[in-house]
């Protein structure tokens, strides 16, 4: 819903500049390219995402303190070494060695270029890992961005006429909180029982909700701030499935426990972010179009009308069409046990939907809600997303979208 | 409100757009005392890394069990666990047997009733009396 300029976010959750000899230790790993001054954004880029650690450091691991690094200068940051046991989450160092990151980037198809370094700070959740150099949050937040703008993009230009609430439904459907805790489960994600430096770092880490209490303050569901939330409130205010109270930030959850969910759907959208940053826009729809648009959801039956009727004969008035008239198709059995009507739908000659039911009243309704249906899943045959010029020279190919006045109100 | 949404989760087709395997994992445990753990010990020897290469996405573990028979466990994306002990098996039975736990998605055998499975409804909707064949009242 919401339009983002991406390369800004990108810059926001990079790290700081760092000096250019402190590499990240997937560019140190190659030496050939030890000597190369990263001159593109993209590259630099690379490096900031994964927090650098010089590569050099002694048997123990060798950190920035947190509050030292935000001191302007690099000589003043203290070097601390600490046991693996003492660090809140695995050392970037250990993620070269991981069994498990090595699997799951081959698994995911992702290109040997994307670093484990970061697959694995994106399986690190701010309530296992407070320092935002080490933790997801940043790469969620702009994964949460990107997954919500090719999926309401995709939805709006496929569907133009879908109405605000369905929509909303969808776009849950494909990238809400459930659906990608789903997805990180079928990508064959583990959660490890307690988060840890010393803890292998292909397995997803955060702090666990103790047994027997509730959710924490901040996840609990808020009454709504207004008494009246409007749909613009919804679209404009709160995120992106029309929830009544904006979530809470990734940032905000430092230290607190949460559920598992929440730790999964962070990983997925700090992978979307990471891909981002690393690889580029191109693949990074070309990821979402194979894992999130590959899933299966059946958009005609998100709808549910109160009074299709009337719904209907608004529809019909709008448009300037004739008003629609039920009219009796066939029928069996009208005096049986089970009797089936087929009632059809007409406005002047054209039929515009039609229904079976066990009662005259019953196949008027459902004939009515076809008809609705065949009016608000109209499809385009040729959809262009606006994302797809993104970087294109060549605009030949650009097909101008319809813009639909709107659901009908009653 | 005239028209509410209902809440749904959309389904994973594996295969289409993207394709996981289901196999997650497969640790080899073997016996370096045991004679039935021959072919074991010499697949893991020879055939193991190019087994491993062939598949980056498993991740595979070799772990002793002594004075036991060497056997292959897989763990599969949906939580379940297949084993299969390779005793006696030379080097090449025990490679069938790794990959037929590789090439099975983790679910119990069962028998396919249907020919076909769809998620999609069917487009020849109700069943009406007074279509196809003309009748005559």
């Amino acid at each position: 819903m919401k339009r983002i300029v991406a390369s800004r976010c990108a810059s926001q959750l990079l790290a700081p500049p760092l000096p250019r000899h402190a590499l990240c230790p997937f560019a140190a790993a190659k030496n050939a390219q030890r000597n190369i001054t990263p001159r593109s954004h993209r590259i630099q880029a690379r490096y900031q995402s994964t927090a650098a650690i010089r590569d050099d450091a002694g048997p123990g691991a060798e950190v920035p303190d947190y509050a030292a690094s935000h001191l302007p200068e690099a000589s003043k940051r203290r070097k601390i070494n600490y046991a693996p046991e003492q660090l809140p989450s695995p050392h970037p160092r250990a993620a070269a060695s991981s069994a498990k990151l090595h699997a799951l980037r081959a698994r995911l198809s992702l290109p040997e270029r994307f670093p484990l370094q970061t697959l694995a700070r994106t399986l690190v959740h701010p309530s296992a890992d407070p320092n935002p150099y080490f933790n997801n949050a940043s790469l969620s937040i702009l994964g949460r961005h990107l997954l919500g703008y090719y999926t309401s993009e995709y939805l709006i230009c496929t569907y133009p006429r879908l109405p605000m609430e369905v929509l909303f439904a969808a776009v849950e459907a494909y990238i809400g909180p459930k659906a990608l805790a789903l997805v990180a489960k079928e990508w064959g994600i583990e959660a490890a029982k307690e988060p840890g430096g010393e803890i292998e770092p292909g397995l997803l880490q955060f702090k666990r909700i103790p047994t027997g209490e509730g959710l924490p303050g901040s996840l609990r569901r808020q009454v709504p701030w207004n008494w009246n939330v409007t749909t613009t409130h919804k679209i404009t205010k709160t995120d992106e499935f029309g929830s009544a109270n904006a979530p809470p930030s990734a940032h905000a959850l430092q230290q607190t426990p949460v559920p598992s969910e929440e730790a999964a759907q962070s990983f997925v959208r700090a992978l979307m972010g990471a891909l981002h940053v690393h690889l580029g826009s191109p693949l990074v729809k070309r990821f979402f179009r194979d894992h999130f648009l590959g899933r299966h959801l059946d958009v005609s039956t998100l709808f549910d009308f109160r009074t299709p009727t009337r719904d209907l004969s608004r529809v019909c008035a709008r448009e300037g069409f004739e008003s629609p008239v039920a009219r009796l198709i066939s029928e069996t059995g009208r005096l049986s046990r089970h009797p089936v009507f087929v009632v059809g739908v007409y406005s002047g000659k054209d039929k515009l939907g039609e229904g079976a039911g066990s009662s005259l009243d019953e196949a008027r309704t459902r004939a009515a809600a076809a008809a609705l249906k065949a009016w608000y899943l109209y499809r385009p045959i040729e959809v262009t997303v606006p994302s797809s010029t993104e970087g294109e020279l060549d605009t030949s190919k650009w097909r101008p979208n319809l813009i639909d006045c709107g659901e009908v109100i009653v | 409100m005239p028209l509410s949404a209902i809440k749904t989760v959309a389904k994973s087709q594996n295969g289409v757009g993207s394709f996981i395997l289901p196999c997650k994992s497969i640790s080899f445990h073997y016996c370096n005392w045991w004679g039935s753990s021959r072919g074991m010990n010499s697949f893991i020897k020879a055939s193991l890394p190019t087994f491993a290469r062939n598949n980056p996405q498993i991740e595979i573990s070799v772990s002793p069990r002594p004075r036991r028979h060497p056997v292959l466990i897989a763990h599969y994306i949906n939580g379940t666990t297949r084993s299969i002990c390779v005793k006696n098996l030379l080097n090449e039975g025990v490679r069938e047997k790794a990959e037929i736990l590789r090439n099975s998605t983790g679910e119990k055998n069962r028998k396919t009733g249907k020919p076909v499975v769809s998620v999609n409804e069917s487009v020849r909707g109700i069943w009406d009396p007074f279509h196809g064949a003309k009748v005559q009242i």
